[in-house]
């Protein structure tokens, strides 16, 4: 169905750092209307410096490769969304052990580790309104679609409406973690940045899929 | 845009650093984990504090004789990694553990539990607090609940003291702890903030208006108001505080904090406010602070933080300190 390369992989991050770079307008402004204003600051200055560092890691392993960007995530995003991507990319290296591809199956499985990294890290469960709210249901929605057999683009088009709706969803939602939750209304009525944020990326992974790697 | 001094935005908390040592040279300073320590090292437990930037001198210039021992510096309104904090960790241990005090954030938090897990790898012994003092935001166990603010320049303070004296990290622990149950703030703000390499500020206030309990990092507060007369000011913040915490009739320790953009002037005239709203409520205040301890960067407003004392939490607060933000003689 799709293989999904370490070249493959370093492309999809040059092209989602791209879109984060793009968005700071918007995500500034989520962010001012419930939050400090610092998330797309910190996220640009992460992907950034990614990015940046690409070009070191080619020849190293894709296990390697994974806990270098969670390591670099941590350490040059800092804040929340630092380590909490730093959790999800360093807990599913694991994953990727051994492997020089990353299939239809083994996506999955990271895409459920990182939920799962980000939800024991941060503390948090789906519905507290934090970026857990786009990466879960965008990872359960593949997950599924994946074992209904379904095609390349049925799958990643799940995984992507999955983190769209999702993000969306968390208008509605009481803040519960983070800043947003300082507010006497929990922030109700407003999007939460993180979530959007992620929803980016996913959507990005999946787009990028579908275009390069769908057979 | 905003006009600030500065060379390229993505520099300025490395830039801000290297100025800082070079002004303090008693300090030191771990360039590429953006952690500042003290050069002399004495056999004591170590006091460790974290934060982002924008609020100097928070938290760095209270580093040295009598506070704390190691800081790590974390990007714009944003948490420190957690090597960097490990590091802080190590620059502070000389062997009888360190003692790390936090502010109530989930970012904070989340890289503080890492960098701990780390530093118990290497054999160091390591405690926190969590400083929860902004009256403004309902504590909760179940959500985040309440933030840290300028009040922790008081934990600084009583812990470091207390560390100085020779005590055990237990100990520090506790009064440090005690000192947290006995402080309460609440903060207003007056303008908003830009971050370095924004083009927008990350939060509004209107022209006529000020939000009452706006936190360091403008996140919004309880309510946003008419601005009104330094004594109505006084009066609301200090009832705001009374609301949550008791400290009629009581002996306390006072912190007027300027967010930064704030004039000496105005912090002195809200003073003299509060004084007329303690005699009122019969609040003898035994140490008046004023200064802008804990900043936003550029914001306009101040915060109040109240400390109950007691024979312990005086004869702490006297001991002597030298620190670039604050000298007790």
């Amino acid at each position: 169905m799709f293989e999904l390369r370490k070249e493959d992989y370093m492309k999809y991050l040059y092209e989602v750092a791209v879109r984060i770079h793009e968005k700071e307008e918007y995500i500034t402004e989520l962010d001012a209307e419930t939050g400090d204003g610092d998330h797309w600051l910190n996220l640009d200055t992460g992907f950034q410096k990614l990015t940046e560092k690409l070009e070191e890691w080619t020849a190293c392993s894709y296990a390697e490769f994974y806990r270098n960007i969670g390591m670099t995530m941590m350490s040059a995003m800092g804040g929340s969304s630092g380590v909490l991507y730093g959790s999800a990319y360093l807990k599913t290296s694991k994953l990727l052990e051994g492997k020089d591809v990353i299939t239809p199956e083994l996506l999955g499985d990271i895409l459920e580790g990182w939920a799962s990294a980000i939800a024991h890290r941060g503390n948090t469960k789906p519905g507290f309104k934090t970026m857990l709210d786009a990466i879960y249901p965008a990872s359960k929605r593949y997950g599924q679609a994946i074992e209904a057999g379904k095609d390349c683009k049925t799958c990643l088009g799940e995984l992507k409406r999955g983190a769209q709706e999702g993000a969306e969803n968390t208008k509605n939602m009481e803040a519960v973690r983070g800043r947003a939750s300082y507010r006497e209304d929990k922030s109700v009525g407003h999007l939460d940045p993180g979530a959007v944020t992620m929803a980016i990326q996913l959507e990005c992974l999946a787009e990028f899929i579908i275009e390069n790697c769908c057979k | 845009m905003v006009k600030k001094i500065m060379n390229d935005p993505k520099d300025i908390v490395d830039e801000m650093l290297e100025g800082f040592v070079f002004a303090h040279k008693e300090l030191q300073w771990f360039k590429e984990y953006r952690t500042v320590a003290v050069k002399e090292r004495k056999e004591k437990v170590g006091l460790v504090a974290l934060g982002g930037s924008g609020h100097e001198p928070a938290h760095a210039g209270y580093i040295g004789e009598g506070m704390l021992d190691a800081v790590a510096v974390g990007n714009l309104f944003a948490s420190p990694s957690p090597d960097q904090i490990l590091k802080a960790i190590e620059a502070a241990n000389r062997g009888k553990g360190v003692l790390v005090i936090l502010k109530n954030y989930s970012g904070d938090l989340m890289n503080f539990s890492i960098a701990k897990e780390l530093a118990e790898e290497e054999n160091i012994r390591v405690e926190s607090v969590v400083v929860k003092d902004d009256v403004a935001v309902q504590d909760s166990t179940y959500s985040t609940g309440r933030r840290g603010i300028a009040g922790t320049v008081f934990v600084h303070k009583i812990a470091g003291a207390r560390a100085a004296e020779g005590a055990e990290l237990e100990e520090v622990k506790v009064t440090a702890q005690k000192a947290i149950d006995h402080i309460r703030s609440i903060g207003i703000s007056l303008g908003t903030c830009i971050l370095p390499g924004l083009k927008k500020p990350g939060f509004y206030i209107g022209e006529n208006e000020i939000e009452l309990g706006m936190g360091i990092h403008g996140e919004p507060g309880i309510r946003k108001m008419e601005l009104k007369s330094a004594n109505e000011l006084a009066e609301t913040m200090v009832d705001r505080i009374l609301e949550d915490l008791d400290y009629r009739k009581q002996e306390v320790a006072v912190l007027i904090n300027g967010l930064g953009g704030t004039p000496q002037m105005e912090l002195y005239v809200l003073t003299a406010s509060l004084k007329k709203v303690f005699a009122r409520e019969e609040i003898a205040a035994y140490r008046v602070m004023v200064g802008n301890y804990m900043t936003s960067l550029e914001m306009a407003g101040c915060s109040v933080s109240l400390m109950e004392l007691d024979e312990e939490f005086k004869r702490l607060l006297d001991k002597p300190c030298m620190t670039p933000a604050l000298r007790i003689q």
